[in-house]
């Protein structure tokens, strides 16, 4: 008798859990990966992704969905290492998604997106600027922001107007992203006359610099730019100032976040930072803007929009083709314009973002920044 | 002249500095292996864990408004040598004492799987972002013409020439003159004849584990608070050189992880002064390979006597 009761309590829950999944399935959903660094020492870029993908997924169900169909996103932790980069793309197939915005390092979409285009899946990078990474023919690989070819001569080219230094040194990580903006920013101050007394590469995770800054005083450097991300800039930084040495610093987007503040406080003032645009101080923003704050988050952080108008492409590209087949969808993105915060945007035959550029802002000790014209 | 003099110097400055704190570390390397004749992989974790207490033990004291600099580095360095001496007795009884006589390959095992442990623990329990710290000591002494290069050292750097010469010297007393000190060398020498002339082989182990733990704990809350940052894995690249460090002097030896913790470090800063820095990893293992081809037990290392 008891046997009789447990197996028709068994089929009961079995025919739930069935009808569970069928539910599931009827209601069909968007899944997009969010593919980024959520651990590890650069992993404050991966929350500007997060909240600008979460905030677009939230704000587009909220208005009903993608024809009625929701948008599902799920968090990938890439810690901005290559290796684990192909791991998460791996899962990201396995998982069955189609729709990827990420990764953010260089060093990471390289190789995760020759997973991608294998297999299928549109990628949309909110934060890779390696100009390799679009060249290389890609059908699926997208991206939201600028190249280091613009980036790195915006640099150079304010570097040789505006500040007229007289010896410049340029630093790099040795990482695809580091040293592809270094070698860019070098061969646009040469081409301007500019003397590059030093071109040469730290290591990734090192932490004592004073031999580099003694060498950098013995020369009499007077500006120095550094092609990598803020742990390694933030802690030159402090020492540079610890010893003395007077002279401006430089860096790319990947060295534009508080943290930078937080390693090298003071000394942090007056870094001088290309980053995308400042979105979140457009007036059209405005509400968009509030809304972050409603949810005491920073919408001033560089990938935020760029995230944020990642999402809003793929979900107007699945809602105007009504599928979600991804070939279909990347010959939409290549032909069409999309309102975005970041502006009309519109992608060119390599995935490109078309007319995108950098700006030059000032690094403030408390974490701000500001334009320098 | 005087400029290249003054660089010179400058750049030994830099390399003493960081290779003083390697040596701090190689300690700790050295006299586990020295007694027990094995390396103490999760070495380099104690050191991490030194780290964040130092930054609790500050950031802790800057809530309370204390920031009288004395009282400041004295608990900061108590408190993290008193937690990380903790962890260094907790590594010996868990991974170590119960392994002890079997195959020497299985308590490497488990250390390494006792450092991941600890990484791990430390990511889930501190959060996995790098933390960071404003800098306590700030300024220096310049020297040199008033217009052109002038060699400098900063209070911190200071700081850590004393402490270190500080630690080393009591270490050195303390092996030398003190009665558990003479156990230790007296284990080291033949852990079982030590053990059947009365002394307790057991405690003496706990108390390399102990001493190595307290001089990580202070390169810890040294580097900690020279640098600023910190996260779950700055102790694999530490223990890494100073285990380096280690073998270069002569593993087993103290004053060969002195000698090799400040060759390690000097090496490294004329490497990145002269040449690159990008190859300054490159000439120190370098170094160690030339080394370990010529004299394979290290500088100050003496050949292995088959115990009978």
């Amino acid at each position: 008798m008891k046997k009789k009761v447990a197996q028709k309590v068994l089929g009961l829950s079995a025919s739930v859990l069935l009808a569970g999944s069928f539910s599931l399935a009827n209601a069909e959903t968007i899944k997009i990966a969010i593919a980024g660094p959520q651990t590890g020492d650069v992993a404050q870029y991966g929350d500007m992704q997060v909240i600008g993908a979460e905030m677009a997924v939230e704000q587009i169900n909220a208005a009903g969905g993608v024809n009625g169909d929701k948008i599902e996103a799920i968090r990938y932790d890439d810690a901005c290492e290559p290796k684990q980069a192909v791991a998460v793309a791996n899962k990201i197939v396995n998982d069955g998604i189609k729709f990827v915005v990420g990764h953010l390092c260089s060093g990471s979409t390289q190789p995760a997106s020759d997973v991608y285009e294998d297999e299928g899946i549109l990628a949309i990078s909110p934060a890779s600027t390696n100009p390799e990474i679009t060249q290389r023919g890609y059908k699926m690989i997208f991206r939201t922001i600028g190249l280091d070819s613009h980036q790195g001569p915006t640099a150079g080219r304010y570097i040789a107007d505006k500040i007229k230094p007289s010896k410049v040194a340029v630093i790099h990580d040795k990482q695809q992203y580091g040293e592809g903006i270094a070698t860019a920013v070098k061969k646009t101050l040469e081409e301007k006359g500019v003397n590059v007394a030093l071109f040469e590469g730290v290591n990734k995770g090192d932490k004592d610099f004073s031999p580099l800054i003694a060498k950098l005083q013995k020369e009499k450097v007077d500006f120095v730019y550094y092609g990598g991300y803020h742990p390694e800039l933030g802690q030159m930084l402090r020492q540079a100032a610890e010893k003395g040495f007077k002279a401006k610093f430089m860096g790319p987007e990947g060295v534009g976040n508080k943290d930078i503040s937080q390693i090298a406080g003071d000394a942090s003032e007056g870094l001088l930072v290309t980053l995308p645009p400042a979105f979140d101080q457009r007036p059209e923003n405005k509400d968009l803007v509030q809304a972050f704050k409603d949810k005491s988050e920073d919408p001033s952080g560089a990938f935020v929009m760029t995230s944020y108008a990642a999402v809003k492409v793929i979900a107007d590209a699945v809602a105007a083709t009504k599928s979600q087949d991804t070939d279909a969808i990347q010959e939409y993105l290549r032909s069409h314009t999309f309102k975005t915060p970041m502006g009309e945007i519109s992608f060119d035959d390599k995935g490109d973002l078309k007319g995108f550029d950098f700006e030059v802002y000032t690094w403030h000790a408390d974490g701000s920044k500001s334009s320098v014209n | 002249m005087l400029e290249v003099t003054l660089y010179f110097v400058q750049q030994l400055i830099n390399g003493i500095t960081i290779g003083s704190t390697y040596a701090l570390i190689a300690i700790g390397y050295t006299m586990v292996y020295g007694i027990i004749g094995m390396i103490n992989f999760a070495h380099g974790e104690v050191y991490m864990i030194g780290t964040y207490i130092a930054f609790m033990a500050i950031t802790g004291l800057s809530m309370l408004g204390i920031e009288f600099l004395p009282i400041v580095f004295a608990v900061a360095l108590i408190s993290s040598m008193l937690v990380s001496s903790t962890f260094g007795l907790a590594i010996e009884r868990v991974a170590y004492r119960p392994l002890r006589g079997g195959n020497r390959l299985i308590p490497l095992i488990s250390a390494i799987g006792m450092s991941f442990f600890l990484q791990n623990y430390v990511r889930i329990s501190q959060g996995a972002r790098d933390i960071a710290m404003p800098s306590v000591v700030t300024g220096g002494w310049n020297f040199g013409p008033e217009h052109g290069f002038q060699a400098s050292i900063s209070y911190m750097q200071i700081i850590i020439f004393i402490a270190t010469f500080i630690s080393m010297t009591a270490l050195t007393l303390f092996i030398s003159r003190s009665r558990l000190g003479r156990a230790c060398r007296a284990t080291a020498q033949d852990l079982k004849m030590a053990g059947l002339l009365g002394i307790n082989t057991n405690n003496v182990i706990a108390a390399t584990f102990v001493i190595g733990a307290a001089l990580a704990a202070v390169a810890g809350t040294l580097l900690g608070m020279y640098y600023g940052v910190a996260n779950a894995y700055i102790g694999f690249l530490a223990g890494l050189k100073a285990f380096t460090a280690a073998v270069l002097g002569g593993i087993g030896s103290l004053p060969g992880a002195m000698l090799g913790g400040l060759i390690l470090g000097i090496s490294e800063s004329m490497t990145a002064a002269y040449f690159s820095t990008e190859y300054k990893d490159v000439v120190s293992f370098g170094l160690l390979v030339l080394i370990l081809l010529f004299k394979p037990t290290g500088i100050l290392g003496k050949p292995e006597v088959e115990k009978i």
